[in-house]
């Protein structure tokens, strides 16, 4: 990939190179740049820029003004002349009349094709049935379709076999599971707070698999975004639409802050960028500190957005609806409680009486303004106060009123000394150490509860500021709810419910409404570039004026349209796209199409693409046989190297059936990502993953070459393919490619293989004999009968099977 | 496909023009020379250009973990001792938030004795009698501040910017820009002792919005640094090699067919680096060839520094291999039965007493080191914390957090020797005057130094160009020689 200090304007690409900037033009022949304006900037930067390409033309690329200069109209543009693109209604374009009248399966292939003929292009031919079903259980799933599966598509006769196979994707929960993961990473979905303490939250796991169930049921669109923007307000009594503003509830978190005002700023900070983010496309986040300088959104628009999600309360102890897991967990909990009765009567004994100065001295330790609403009188409390007082009793926790004990019984030099409480803080601290010891017997996962993100039970909500900066403690002007004053001219209708402000309700049916230009665009361009490895607008989180425009705009808007036209059904968008001509292409490489395109932005020909780190892990689970096929529940923990050093945030599971889960059921520990997947770039669960980078490094070839849990899953895979395959080397080679990559090997890669077999016996022959007769081999498993098996020559078939499971051919989509 | 066209792009335009032109236009024109440079074509780790000749070729960040109080270290202020015992006076406490309701503790002094060394005059108290030794090697930032009550947040903008994660750590800049300088190994290091990662962990070395690429790599304790890095119980070294062979030729044979996809030979080249790494990596921080006397100057031979001290010396070899960044982070030790960091909220005697003995001789021993072997003026030592610790007591025996103005330093190459940069007030509490560094400021100098330009160091994300020092930093033009 390249990875320079580039960024993009339009569709020319633009390099910082010292004080200049190179400019490439869409078709690559020809830069040169002259640079207007380039200030030595306190504040971010942008440029003024004019490009002379050396045809003649001229474009002008970007402005850009520093802050004094945006003020101004970003402040006061409403009428619709000025609108950018994306800021306008959502078109229905009108079906483009091709010639190859042929090649249009649906109206997606017309606008593609239009600009291929546009271009003099032709399209690719199809793709092989197995190459194609390879591709779609990729892209559908998320890993490889079984040789069963290869083979039922490729023989079926049937006219209408495309369709059968896509409809077979789209209903297995294994589509949930794949959609739901790239959800997730806009989400930036978590099963801990992060920040040092990185707790643990036991519940989050309900709100990824209100995500599985939701594409699963084709849930539309709009009302997921609404669920999980507003559920609690909206959905009063529907326990899914409270565990979706599981949404809202992941924001990373540090308990142990002392500053909650400040606490509540980044909290709302952090709901308010990732849904601007995620589901409006826009970068709000950049008017935090100073008004927008590429979009018009002042400072103001910016906290006016916040608003919305003033009054909003992390929720962790709604009871859940008891099923199996929650009995489990009860089952759990109930026998540490029952082993720990006594010592924690002990403990209750010693600290109960002394509550009272614990939870004071508690109290006094947080900076001077959380403290002015900790101390205010309840009855003087307004909506801020309830909001602190509420988190305070949520971080507060035993171990607080533990170190109270401590610092007054521990040393006579400390001021808060109390000569009675020095031998009750050693027994209270033997008492802790002996609680400890019973961890073990905790419950090791699962919960018994819903976090939501809800509020208090009151209409009214803290008021919002412009802040000076973005710095919260310099406060400028009220602001009340509203929406960007340059996107529409709408004033937000906030109705207050008996439980809460109403504000989100306003909001959500303002994202989730069809007359939003940005929602249903944003949307349909991320399954977009999920399928062909880029949106038709590249910048997939920035529909503004420093994203890219469309490359195809008349699609997208078709995309849109149709989209909110079909009752925002996810899966009717995915199966147009999965049956269309354009996905049908082959990948192979085409002299023409790149020479004539060689961005392929026309899509003459199908991009191949690297898989993610999910679809990587799935896949090798799946060729070795070993993928446990289990949908939802509490994250798992598989192994980890020893040498991690995660030590309590990384508590193995169990239960071996765990480790082989799939990808999107691994703990995500913020502060400790699972390293197989981390690897490959899986996304960061800090804020909003927009889209997956492509690295290729040697510390990813290191993973897949030498970790013990690959290898033994290719240890498996070999055993697999003798199992089915038999004793014949050439079936077992057919038998393997065919597992991997649904296909034959060739003639030559037939012989590369065999020969490689031949002389790598030789090679553990030398290594046995060099090995002073301990027998030290890899042999495959899983075999029922291993009387006929050399074990020289299954180890050389284990090593064969491992290095083709590392080929590119099996960590790409083609 | 489309990376690759626009890679080519830029070479034939590189040639094309012959880079005279451009290359005559362009102040430090050797970015372009390495967009067009044949490696990056492959490898996002790539060695690239400087904005401005480099004054110094590897950071080591020494990040005390927990905060120390450096007001018992070097910042000498014979009034706290006078007054301590006695109530803070107000004006000192002047536009602050405390975090303690009904007033803060009594002044606090710790049991010192103060001594100035060197010809700088630069005063250390007992605690580190062997970095005292290199006082006129060290550059003092006395004024230093930052934001938060809490380590989360303020270690997470001293190595990253940001109150919250998910920007790219110093570090990770620092190799996005540059690339790295031995294919061999990673460009950006993180080092660190005890039984487990640092609290926070990765995200404290992420690359944030850059490309998981960039981020630092862990060389965990023991013999084998990285993950992954031995091959599967039962495989020997010919048989991987052999292995390795065939899956070159496997790659060959089918890229073929895709002849203008540089990326698919990229990974041809990572298997081949892994393989480098597997040996790189253990021999960079294997110490058995260093010599007697080095393993003493390090303290290796005394239990008390032999931690510290072992990661002193695999710095110096990081920085004798060509890695860029290198983030070494003290672990905890066992204080009175406790396992605790720098954060000593009592009974800071004891405390510092042993955090003090266990980096003193090894930061000592790696100054000199690098001293004698010319290594110094090529390298750049931060030494650095979260923040520091009140003047004012807590538990009668410990410091509170200060984020208002504590002592960092700064040492090596285009460093200002023996100099000192700003003040804090009679009682060591709060920065006076103008001269203050933020944790943005330090940034931009370290860039500064390692040729970069911190405004135009930048990234585009979410459509924003986003730089490392985020909407702040300065070049501290008084710490430079």
């Amino acid at each position: 990939m390249f990875l320079s200090r580039g960024f993009c304007l339009g569709t020319i690409n633009a390099e910082v190179v010292g004080d200049l900037i190179l400019v490439v033009s869409n078709n690559f022949e020809m830069l040169i740049i002259r640079l207007l304006r380039d200030r030595p900037m306190k504040h971010n930067f942008r440029y003024l820029i004019l490009a002379v390409l050396l045809s003649g033309a001229t474009a002008t690329l970007a402005a850009e003004a520093d802050a004094e200069k945006t003020a101004k109209p970003a402040a006061s543009k409403t009428s619709s002349a000025n609108k950018d693109w994306s800021w306008q209604p959502v078109a229905t374009p009108q079906v483009p009349s091709v010639q190859q009248k042929k090649w249009v399966r649906s109206p997606i292939d017309a606008f593609v094709l239009a600009k291929l003929e546009e271009s003099s292009v032709k399209p690719s031919a199809e793709a092989s049935r197995a190459a194609f079903i390879r591709r779609a259980t990729l892209d559908a799933w998320g890993l490889i379709p079984s040789t069963e599966e290869v083979n039922a598509f490729v023989n079926d006769k049937s006219p209408d076999a495309y369709e059968k196979l896509v409809d077979r994707l789209l209903s297995s929960p294994r589509y949930g599971e794949r959609q739901a993961r790239k959800w997730l990473d806009l989400a930036r979905y978590a099963d801990s707070t992060g920040f040092q303490g990185d707790q643990t939250r036991p519940s989050m796991w309900r709100y990824r698999d209100y995500v599985i169930n939701s594409f699963n049921e084709d849930k539309p669109y709009d009302r997921f975004v609404k669920e999980q923007l507003a559920g609690d307000e909206l959905y009063p009594g529907d326990t899914n639409a409270l565990v979706a503003t599981g949404f809202m509830a992941g924001f990373p978190d540090n308990k142990n802050s002392r500053d909650l005002i400040q606490r509540k700023y980044q909290i709302t900070t952090d709901i308010t960028d990732t849904v601007g983010t995620a589901i409006l496309g826009t970068t709000f986040e950049c008017a935090r500190c100073h008004n927008h300088k590429a979009d018009k959104i002042s400072q103001k628009d910016y906290f006016a957005l916040q608003a919305f999600f003033s009054n909003v309360s992390a929720v962790d102890n709604i009871p859940a609806p008891r099923g199996s897991i929650e009995a489990r967990y009860e089952q759990d909990k109930a026998k540490w409680e029952e082993a720990t009765k006594e010592i924690r009567a002990k403990r209750a004994a010693i600290i109960e009486p002394l509550r009272a100065a614990a939870e004071q001295y508690h109290k006094e330790r947080y900076l001077s303004d959380s403290r002015d609403s900790i101390f205010k009188p309840k009855n003087e409390w307004n909506a801020t106060d309830r909001w602190v007082h509420h988190r305070l009793a949520n971080v507060t926790t035993d171990e607080d009123l533990g170190a109270y004990l401590r610092v007054s019984g521990e040393s006579k030099e400390n001021p808060e000394y109390v000569a009675e409480n020095e031998s009750k803080w050693l027994e209270y601290k033997k008492l802790t150490d002996d609680l400890k010891k019973f961890d073990k017997l905790k419950p090791a996962k699962g919960s018994n509860t819903i976090s939501a993100m809800t509020e208090l039970g009151y209409a009214d909500a803290p008021s919002s500021f412009v802040f000076f900066g973005g710095n919260h403690e310099r406060p400028l002007d009220e602001v009340q709810p509203a929406f960007p004053a340059a996107l529409t001219s709408e004033k937000p209708q906030i109705i207050p419910t008996s439980i809460s402000s109403g504000r989100r309700t306003a909001l959500a049916n303002w994202i989730a409404s069809p007359q939003n230009p940005l929602t249903a665009r944003v949307f349909v361009n991320r399954v977009w570039d999920q399928y062909f490895g880029t949106g038709i607008v590249r910048t997939v989180s920035d529909f503004g004026r420093a994203g890219d425009k469309p490359s195809n705009p008349e699609l997208l808007e078709y995309l849109a349209s149709n989209f909110v036209k079909q009752g925002w059904s996810v899966k009717k968008l995915h199966k147009e796209i999965l049956l269309s001509s354009v996905y049908r292409q082959s990948s192979d490489y085409r002299e023409d199409a790149y020479k004539a395109d060689p961005e392929n932005k026309l899509l003459a020909v199908f991009p191949r693409k690297r898989l993610d780190a999910e679809q990587i892990r799935d896949s090798l689970l799946v060729a070795s046989g070993k993928l446990e096929d289990k949908v939802g529940g509490p994250s798992v923990m598989p192994p980890v190297p020893s040498n991690l050093n995660a030590g309590a945030l990384w508590q193995v599971s169990g239960d071996k059936q765990d480790y082989n889960r799939r990808s999107l059921y691994v703990f995500t520990r913020r502060s400790v990502p699972y390293p197989l997947l981390a690897t490959f770039d899986m996304a960061s669960a800090q804020q909003v993953h927009s889209k997956r980078d492509v690295t290729t490094t040697p510390l990813q070839a290191l993973a897949l070459v030498n970790s013990d849990i690959v290898f033994e899953w290719s240890q498996s895979l070999a055993g697999k393919v003798i199992s089915e395959a038999g004793g014949n080397e050439t079936a077992q080679i057919e038998k393997l490619y065919q597992i991997l990559f649904a296909r034959s090997p060739d003639k030559a890669e037939k012989a590369t293989l065999t020969a490689f077999l031949a002389n790598h016996e030789k090679i553990i022959k030398a290594k046995l004999k060099d090995a002073d007769g301990r027998l030290a081999l890899a042999v495959p498993v899983g075999l029922k009968d291993t009387q006929q098996l050399d074990p020289v020559r299954a180890s050389a078939f284990v090593d064969l099977v491992h290095t083709v499971a590392n080929s590119n051919e099996f960590s790409y989509r083609f | 496909m489309s990376n690759n066209s626009r890679r080519d792009f830029l070479v034939k335009a590189g040639y094309g023009l012959g880079g005279i032109t451009l290359s005559g236009l362009m102040p430090g024109g050797g970015i372009f020379a390495t967009v067009a440079n044949a490696a990056s074509l492959v490898d996002p780790l790539a060695a690239k250009g400087t904005h401005f000749p480099a004054k110094v070729k590897s950071v080591i960040w020494l990040h005390m973990d927990g905060a120390p109080s450096t007001i018992d270290l070097y910042d000498y202020k014979p009034d706290l001792i006078k007054l301590a015992g006695q109530d803070i006076p107000a004006s000192f406490l002047k536009g602050i938030k405390t975090s303690t309701q009904g007033g803060v503790g009594k002044l606090y002094a710790s049991n010192r004795t103060w001594k100035q060394h060197g010809e700088s005059g630069a005063w250390f108290s007992d605690l580190l009698p062997n970095l005292a030794k290199q006082a006129d090697k060290l550059a003092f930032v006395k004024s230093s501040v930052t934001i938060g009550a809490t380590h989360d947040i303020s270690i997470l903008k001293l190595n990253t910017g940001d109150l919250n994660p998910g920007r790219p750590s110093l570090g990770a800049w620092v190799q996005y820009a540059l690339g790295s300088a031995n294919p061999d190994l990673p460009a950006y290091v993180v080092l660190y002792a005890g039984k487990k990662e640092p609290t926070g962990g990765s995200v404290n070395w992420s690359s944030g919005f850059l490309p998981a690429v960039y981020q630092g790599t862990a060389f965990r304790p023991g013999s084998s640094p990285i993950l992954h890095l031995e091959r599967p119980e039962l495989i020997a070294a010919a048989q991987q090699r052999d292995n390795l062979d065939l899956l070159k030729r496997l790659n060959e044979q089918r890229g073929a067919l895709y002849p203008e996809d540089t990326e698919l030979r990229a990974r041809l080249n990572a298997y081949e680096l892994a393989y480098r790494m597997e040996s790189s990596a253990p021999e960079a921080v294997d110490l058995s060839k260093e010599s007697d006397a080095t393993k003493e100057l390090y303290g290796l031979n005394d239990e008390i520094t032999k931690d510290y001290g072992t990661n002193m010396l695999r710095a110096r070899r990081l920085v004798e291999r060509g890695v860029r960044f290198i983030q070494v982070v003290t672990g905890p030790l066992d204080i009175s039965g406790d396992s605790r960091n720098w954060d000593a909220h009592q009974d800071l005697e004891k405390n510092h007493g042993a955090h003090a003995k266990a980096v003193d001789k090894p930061i000592a021993g790696l100054l000199a080191d690098l001293e004698s072997r010319g290594l110094l003026d090529s390298t750049l030592i931060v030494w650095t914390s979260e923040f520091g610790r009140t003047s004012y007591g807590q538990s009668g025996t410990g410091r509170d957090h200060n984020p208002w103005g504590y002592t960092q330093w700064l040492a090596g190459g285009g460093i200002k020797a023996g100099s000192t940069f700003g003040q804090t007030d009679e009682v060591g509490l709060q920065a006076v005057g103008d001269q203050t560094m933020d944790t943005y400021d330090l940034h931009a100098t370290v860039l500064q130094l390692m040729g970069l330009d911190h405004l135009k160091t930048t990234f585009l994300h979410n459509g924003r160009s986003e730089r490392p020092t985020v909407v702040y930093g300065q070049v501290i033009k008084e710490l430079l020689a």
